[in-house]
């Protein structure tokens, strides 16, 4: 005999999600999900982003690592709650490990909540965690056809950082065709050109996150 | 390589699914993937077999059916299938739409005795 279900597959992680984002919102934490392939500079970004946000608002960190502590390392030196999943091999970060990560936290006394997703730009899209909402990063070594590879990731994105801008002179990154497909992609999507090691764009970035931060 | 979490999840369901139903052998399971999900049919096959091995599903058909991407214009309301990710009206060229089908997730039905 057939049985109908019609239940997304995924519903056990959409659910512990909703009770992140419900405790997230009384509490006023803004939870904000970085996804972007390995290298492209997340957490260099985050920590120009520390730099200018974390002495006003309490932050914390969530770093989603296959394997060790690496990048919650290089953020020590912020004095901020950093909590370090290592997913062991798994591609992208789910609601259950963010759960779990969050009762280190004292949620209480945070304004913003960074999860640094493990570096992939497919897997993590169909996981949701409860966030605020998803900033998508791309490096401009990586090249230009990135928008059109990974649709998902920059139709779900609040905003994009294209990173690396000072190394275009080095690459092919064709920045028109970039932008030819991101307008075919999503056209409303902000997009912001930074270079995280020189600081180039970041001042401009922080301040549209703050925005998002007190109107969320 | 999320095949393997989705997979895992899937045999979750369909496990419960058949204890509530008290089948004694499911047969065929059938699943939905949006275009968009990117989902691999090979790789999520292979994930399958590997989660469901020795459950009740163990030796169950899986039939996984992709659905294809279908925008609404916000503005002229038509629908339309792009072949590429172009998420612009082709009718009149607003980029104001919405996602009627291709990221999907779900499982639709299973068969059992």
């Amino acid at each position: 005999m057939e049985i109908k279900i019609m239940k997304n597959i995924l519903d056990r992680n959409q659910n512990k999600a909703g009770e992140i984002r419900e405790l997230m919102r009384e509490n006023k934490v803004c939870m904000i999900n970085l996804i972007s392939s390995p290298g492209a500079g997340k957490t260099t970004l985050l920590e120009r982003l520390c730099e200018k946000l974390a002495g006003r608002y309490r932050t914390g960190v969530i770093e989603g690592d296959v394997t060790t502590d690496r990048d919650a390392r290089r953020l020590q030196r912020f004095n901020i709650p950093i909590v370090v999943i290592n997913t062991g091999g798994g591609c992208h970060l789910d609601s259950h490990s963010i759960s779990k990560a969050l009762t280190h936290f004292d949620l209480k006394n945070l304004d913003i909540l960074f999860v640094e997703n493990v570096g992939n730009l497919i897997c993590p899209t169909s996981f949701d965690l409860g966030e605020s909402f998803r900033l998508a990063v791309v490096s401009t070594t990586e090249g230009d056809d990135k928008p059109a590879k990974y649709p998902m990731i920059f139709r779900q994105a609040k905003a994009l950082v294209l990173n690396k801008t000072d190394l275009i002179p080095y690459t092919n990154f064709n920045i028109e065709s970039f932008r030819n497909d991101l307008k075919k992609l999503n056209a409303s999507l902000p997009l912001f050109k930074v270079s995280a090691t020189k600081g180039d764009g970041i001042n401009e970035f922080a301040r549209w996150l703050e925005e998002q931060i007190i109107n969320s | 390589m999320h095949e393997l979490a989705i997979a895992e999840n899937l045999v979750n369901i369909v496990k419960d699914v058949a204890a509530g139903e008290k089948l004694s052998k499911v047969t065929k399971v059938t699943v939905c993937f949006g275009k968009m999900v990117q989902v691999v049919p090979d790789l999520f096959e292979t994930a399958f077999r590997a989660a469901v091995a020795d459950t009740v599903a163990g030796d169950a058909e899986l039939d996984i059916e992709v659905l294809p991407l279908k925008i609404r214009c916000n503005t002229c309301n038509t629908v339309t299938g792009p072949e590429d990710y172009c998420f612009v009206c082709s009718a009149c060229g607003s980029s104001d739409i919405e996602i009627e089908s291709g990221r999907e997730l779900y499982v639709k039905s299973i068969e059992g005795e």
